[in-house]
């Protein structure tokens, strides 16, 4: 269980680290954060990048700001640094409240936020996050720095909107006035999850008038469950529109079953998870007028 | 019923007051542990030393057809690639105690043909383990896949691909066994509860995995090799038969085993090949498997069984008779033979006055990674089975699950007991133990909040299961299945020398036991303490290398402590005996007039006449002339300690004999809740009372009783060794073997009843397997007593989310009944 050999480059700026994606682009390069998801793929041989960009000595990475009401994470701030911040707690609870479920803390200590958006482990928590919180993500590449909604983002398993000469070097999660709830179901703490469900709802006059509802594990990216948003909006908050929401928001899923659980079970599971996840956000949102 | 006369029960011992044996005292073994001294496998780097990193298929069963090494062997770093082939040039066939071993030839690496996904094919040494892996990425082996044998029903069909030509069958064993009128048991029952019960495979999971450093000196042709899974140690010229030298030029050293839980247990693969290799590169090699090596190629996966059970009952509870058929899954080898079972005949009718039993055992092969030892070694699988039995009884009686218990208990008057197999439960106190566990898991409480929960629409359920817990085996499980063993039958000795040194210093030496996770020293110096009135910490405890080493068994059957208590009465004996005669001598009086007392002989009723050990010692050590001519200097004794308790099976093997016979017991009465709408299982509360005779250190006793539950739980909930349809294994890592952690098990509530054994020193049974041995059944029972409200009852374990979620919809599927 040991990586094949490999070069590596630890450079100092983005600009040097875009030049080095350039340059190794025949070598197959890939960029390391925090190296929790990568560098057990190279050990298990799974991956086998030729080179490794270090994305650790690159100055300014490492920022965890506010831009007006919009959270700012850059490409080095680890999650156990976002779990604690209390701008993240302000600004993005529902990332602060996913966070506790990534792995451990050890790992935590050493992951990244935006390194696993960018892995798009169809299975992981921050994916989905930020596709319920319509974040937006900063590539940056030869040519400057742009930006892609969450929605444009994950193409399938592992795979992203960044071109191979793109490094993610921020991603920016918008406000979102209402209630949260992170849920999800793991066969053990701190493994992977089975589903995961991403909630945020807005109250006003005695009815939904917001929400937005991700989910994970139940196809080859996370997936953004509309029909149970629209499910939602419009109605009072209560037993009767979760309900609705559930089933609309499960109607068209077709998991793929795997080892932890099956097709049908999948889908149970994601019922209950959204359930749950759904009456969180609403008792928050109930809380916060 | 047909009275068998009993012969040869040990005398009944009387046991003293104790000053040390119960006490809980720091574990003597901890400080190294805790300052990372342990001296593990991976810590030990030899000057020189290679490493070996092994090609493993990825075919369950396939013929090799050819293998190209050219490349791998023109790779700088890389010092030999050795195949299969070459490998059965090289060396003999493991060591293998299945039935008829020439029928399922196992080697250290593959030939002609791969059997499981996991299985060596090519072995490489290089500078480091990393470069060994980039050659193994070179080597080339085409595969000619053949159809795999995964299911161990199927496997037993006519027809089916044979995993071993030379067998003709996938049935490696099949045997079926009455003891007692099962047929008038039947006849005369009320109700027959009869179930189809499916254990699937799991295993222990150590923290360092099976490692051997070997160095092989061409001048002396010695072979030292120092290895964590050194046990059975007086089968070790098997090892060395294998290797082709001569055992007395072989020497294994102990390291400690960084977790076994059963999975080290005579492992002689990963010391073949690093002993194979180091005499071909003359210079020391270690093998160390990876967790992948391990979980595909340990070859001590644990128990995989179908049963069909049946079991009769009266109309007032009373359970007469079992009619057990079991299929086990064994796997591609089956290098213990089906001693599992053994295990299971031990105690296959429980803590219960069940009268007899039909046994019916089938070992199949398959392409799987092979059976070897996880704790329980097939007891568990059946307290599993008994307990779901035992249970459902419960049920379609309509009576309450403790009373169904209560009344088929052993009574204490009755031991020795002697069970329908033969095997002797040497005492216990089953009522004293239930009391204890509705007492302390608050029984009554629970079943209140059972009925109010379920008011709120949740499934509570509360496990309580009573079961034993066998200590100490014998050899004779695994030699009773064949009508004309091929020897007879060894006593699995285990010996300890104490020395006692000029000043009054003892050492005691250990010819076996490394660190498995028991407390071999611990005990040791709780034994000797108590022996000599010392400081337990003030023993000194080293290993004896197997060269030259006394007759030793090692770990397994939780036999560890009573058997080195046995080694340490017999050594501290031999070594008093001599203190006394030169006592005698010193203070010039009869040796029957001394008296020890507070470490060491004194004249009786005089107690300032008296001699110290340490004035003895230095005496014997250095003063040879004060003493007789036939008073050789020095102090120190050896007691090669034998099992204590075995007698042969009848011819017919309608009685086994006694093999078995240091009974624990223990009842486990965890609290479940089931979230139905996911399957998900947590746990609201524990509780354990176990029984293993008289405590030696309560303290690292819990430790047996948490670890083993915990690896219960994940029986119960959530470890699997997964082979697909095709054969393929899908839970090669711990990201899909999913094992509990700290949060997933609860805090235990433990207690003990002590029931002293009357046939073993200070009355000590074994306790190192317990916790497994119960939590799956508890579990089960909790899980399904939850479920009951919606005609749900598991029967298959581990219950995942997928299982119970599955049976839930079916339940609710179905026509209201």
């Amino acid at each position: 269980m040991k990586p094949p050999p490999f070069r590596y480059s630890a450079p100092t700026t983005v600009s040097d680290a875009v030049a080095l994606l350039v340059e190794h682009a025949d070598d197959d390069p890939r960029v390391l954060a925090g190296g929790q998801s990568l560098v057990p793929l190279m050990n298990f041989r799974l991956a086998q990048p030729g080179h490794l960009i270090d994305l650790r000595r690159v100055t300014g990475l490492d920022t965890l700001r506010l831009e007006d009401d919009v959270l700012v994470i850059g490409a080095m701030v680890r999650q156990s640094t976002a779990e604690r911040s209390p701008d993240v707690a302000l600004a993005a609870p529902l990332l602060a409240e996913a966070l506790g479920h990534v792995a451990h803390p050890p790992i935590r200590h050493s992951g990244t936020v935006v390194g696993s958006i960018a892995h798009a482990d169809p299975a992981a928590e921050l994916p989905a996050v930020a596709l319920a919180a319509d974040a937006e993500m900063v590539a940056t590449g030869p040519g400057g720095a742009r930006r892609i909604p969450a929605a444009e983002f994950f193409l399938g398993p592992f795979t992203t909107a960044l071109e191979p000469d793109e490094i993610l070097t921020e991603v920016r999660f918008p406000p979102f006035p209402g209630g949260h709830a992170f849920v999800e179901f793991a066969r053990t703490h701190g493994n992977f999850a089975i589903v995961g469900v991403a909630a945020l709802v807005a109250l006003a006059g005695g009815e939904v008038t917001r929400a937005a509802v991700a989910v994970s594990g139940m196809g080859p990216t996370p997936l953004r469950l509309t029909a149970a948003e629209e499910a939602l909006v419009g109605r009072a908050p209560g037993a009767a529109a979760i309900e609705a929401a559930v089933d609309a928001g499960t109607a068209g899923l077709a998991p793929a079953g795997d080892l932890h659980a099956g097709a049908e079970t999948r889908i149970d599971i994601a019922r209950a998870c959204l359930r749950r996840g759904i009456e969180g956000a609403l008792a928050r949102a109930l809380d916060r007028r | 019923m047909t009275i068998i006369e009993r012969r040869d029960v040990p005398p009944a011992r009387t046991h003293g007051p104790r000053r040390w044996v119960g006490q809980s005292i720091r574990r003597v073994e901890d400080p190294k542990f805790l300052r990372g001294r342990g001296g593990y496998i991976a810590d030990l780097v030899r000057p020189g030393m290679l490493h070996a990193a092994v090609l493993r298929s990825p075919y369950p069963h396939a013929r090799i057809v050819s293998i190209d090494t050219t490349a791998a062997e023109a790779m700088p770093g890389v010092y030999a690639v050795v195949t299969g082939a070459q490998a059965a040039e090289l060396t003999d066939p493991l060591p293998d105690f299945g039935p008829d071993p020439a029928k399922h030839t196992w080697r250290c690496l593959a030939v002609d043909k791969v059997r499981y996904v996991g299985e060596g094919v090519v072995v490489v040494v290089a500078d480091d383990r990393y470069l060994a892996e980039d050659a193994l990425a070179l080597i080339e082996v085409e595969y000619d896949p053949l159809p795999a044998v995964v299911d161990p029903v199927r496997a037993l069909d006519a027809g089916a691909p044979l995993v071993h030509e030379a067998l003709g069958a996938n049935l490696a064993y099949d045997r079926t066994f009455d003891f007692g009128d099962v047929d008038a048991d039947f006849a005369e029952a009320d109700l027959v509860v009869r179930d189809r019960l499916r254990w699937h495979r799991s295993g222990g999971q150590p923290l360092e995995t099976v490692g051997a450093i070997a160095d092989f000196d061409p001048s002396t042709g010695q072979l030292t090799a120092h290895t964590n899974s050194l046990s059975f140690t007086s089968y070790l010229f098997m090892a060395a038969a294998t290797l082709r030298i001569p055992a007395n030029k072989l020497d294994i050293r102990q390291v400690p085993a960084g977790g076994s839980f059963g999975s080290k247990l005579f492992v002689t693969k990963p010391l073949v090949i690093a002993g194979m290799c180091s005499r071909i590169v003359g210079r020391p090699v270690v093998f160390l498997e990876d967790r992948v090596d391990n979980i595909s190629n340990c070859d001590h996966h644990g128990s995989d069984r179908v049963y069909d059970v049946e079991l009769a009952v009266m109309r007032d509870g009373t359970l007469r008779g079992l009619r057990i058929d079991t299929i086990d899954d064994y796997g591609a080898y089956i290098q213990f033979g089906v001693g599992h079972h053994g295990n299971a005949l031990a105690q296959v009718t429980g803590p219960y006055t069940i009268g007899s039993v039909r046994y019916r055992v089938r070992a199949a092969l398959t392409n799987k990674n092979q059976q070897g030892a996880y704790r329980g070694f097939g007891s568990e699988v059946n307290n599993w089975m008994l307990e779901q039995m035992v249970d459902k009884a419960a049920r379609e009686l309509r009576m309450d699950p403790v009373e169904i218990r209560r009344r088929n208990f052993i009574q204490p008057a009755q031991f020795p007991y002697f069970i329908p197999t033969g095997n002797a439960y040497d005492s216990g106190d089953y009522e004293a133990v239930l009391e204890r566990a509705l007492e302390l898991g608050e029984y009554d409480r629970w079943r209140a909040e059972q009925a109010r929960a379920r008011e709120e629409g949740r499934y509570l359920g509360i496990g309580l299961i009573t079961a034993q817990e066998r200590s100490v085996f014998s050899a004779t499980e695994f030699w009773f299945w064949f009508d004309e063993p091929g020897a007879p039958v060894t006593s699995m000795p285990e010996s300890v020398t104490l020395n006692v040194d000029a000043t009054g210093g003892i050492t005691a030496t250990l010819y076996s036991c490394a660190f498995w996770g028991n407390s071999p020293e611990t005990m040791v110096a709780q034994l000797v303490a108590e022996e000599f009135d010392c400081e337990p910490h003030d023993v000194s405890i080293v290993y004896h290398g197997s060269q030259g080493g006394l007759p030793a068994t090692g770990p397994g059957g939780s036999r560890t402590t009573v058997m080195l208590a046995g080694a340490v009465e017999g050594a501290s004996a031999k070594i008093k005996a001599k203190a006394r005669r030169a006592a005698s001598e010193l203070l010039e009086v009869d040796p029957d007039d001394l008296e020890w007392t507070e470490g060491g002989f004194q004249v009786r009723g005089v107690p300032d006449r008296r001699k110290s050990l340490g004035d003895i010692a230095i005496a014997l050590h250095l003063f040879k002339h004060t003493f007789p001519e036939d008073i050789e200097s020095g102090l120190e004794e050896s007691k090669v300690f034998d099992h204590p308790w075995t007698t042969m099976p009848s011819a017919d093997r309608s009685d086994l004999g006694v093999f078995y016979p240091f009974m624990g017991h223990a009842c486990h009465v965890p609290v479940v809740e089931v979230d139905v709408a996911t399957g998900e299982v947590r746990i609201l509360a524990y509780a354990a009372v176990h029984d293993c005779g008289t405590l030696v250190n309560p303290r690292s006793l819990a430790g047996h009783i948490v670890g083993g539950t915990a690896q219960g739980i994940g029986t119960a909930l959530y470890e699997e060794f997964v082979y697909d349809d095709h054969g393929q294994l899908v839970t090669s890592s711990f990201l899909d073997y999913t094992i509990p952690s700290a949060m997933e098990v609860p805090e235990l509530r433990i207690d003990h009843v002590e029931t002293p054994s009357p046939y073993t020193p200070h009355g000590i049974k074994g306790g190192g397997e317990g916790g497994r041995m119960m939590a799956p059944a508890a579990l089960n029972v909790a899980v399904n007593d939850a479920l009951a409200p919606l005609g749900v009852r598991v029967t298959e374990l581990p219950m995942t989310p997928d299982r119970l979620r599955a049976a839930i919809r079916a339940a609710e599927g179905a026509p209201p009944g």
